[in-house]
């Protein structure tokens, strides 16, 4: 959500799994957070800063 | 029964008045997806905006608007978090309920700041970027 404030080139979105069963089902949600970068599951959980940004501005994603 | 109990109300408030900046918060309704057995007793959409018009009435930089199937949002119920109008991509889809109530608290205040609370590190491989990046984090409410 601060990436998406800082770029327009990102958005950002939470997404209440038990709401959307058939959406959280094919990103394979079996905890949370779980993180799904241009609709492709990657990792559970918090991670600090830098790592988030390595992982998700990584080359491929785009 | 109201959202916020008074301590809660009195805690949020005092939070929200660090908001720099108008943050407009858009309550986007439509055909819903049927959720997981034992959850329909909910009025997801209702309930939504309620949280939200309540939450708006705890800051004067905080307003409402409540739309039907507007562009750019993918399912229903959502909220969009929008600084001093301006749609940046920031979605909560669902209904914010629990934790998920915090972290809405918390999206309105990023957006209400008037500069980044990312690093500056951070700010500049954000604007170096050369391709779009869609996020999305699923959660639960416990």
């Amino acid at each position: 959500m601060k990436c998406a404030l800082a770029s327009p080139r990102v958005r950002a979105a939470g997404i209440e799994a038990t709401e959307f069963p058939t959406l959280a089902d094919a990103m394979e949600v079996y905890a949370v957070p779980r993180i799904v970068v241009n609709g492709v599951p990657q990792w559970d959980g918090s991670v600090p800063e830098r790592v988030f940004l390595d992982r998700v501005l990584a080359p491929g994603f785009g | 029964m109201p959202i916020f109990r008074p301590e809660d109300e009195t805690r949020v408030r005092e939070l929200l008045a660090a908001m720099e900046r108008p943050v407009e918060l858009v309550v986007a309704h439509g055909p819903e997806e049927t959720p997981l057995p034992g959850a329909r007793d909910v009025d997801f959409a209702a309930e939504t905006e309620r949280v939200v018009r309540e939450l708006c009435e705890l800051s004067p930089l905080l307003s409402l608007r409540v739309e039907q199937q507007p562009d750019g949002y993918e399912r229903y119920p959502a909220v969009g978090v929008l600084p001093e109008g301006r749609d940046e991509g920031i979605r909560y889809y669902g209904l914010p309920y629990g934790y998920e109530l915090g972290s809405l608290i918390g999206a309105a205040l990023e957006a209400g700041r008037s500069s980044s609370s990312l690093s500056a590190e951070s700010l500049a491989r954000l604007e170096a970027l050369d391709h779009d990046v869609a996020i999305d984090v699923f959660v639960t409410p416990t």
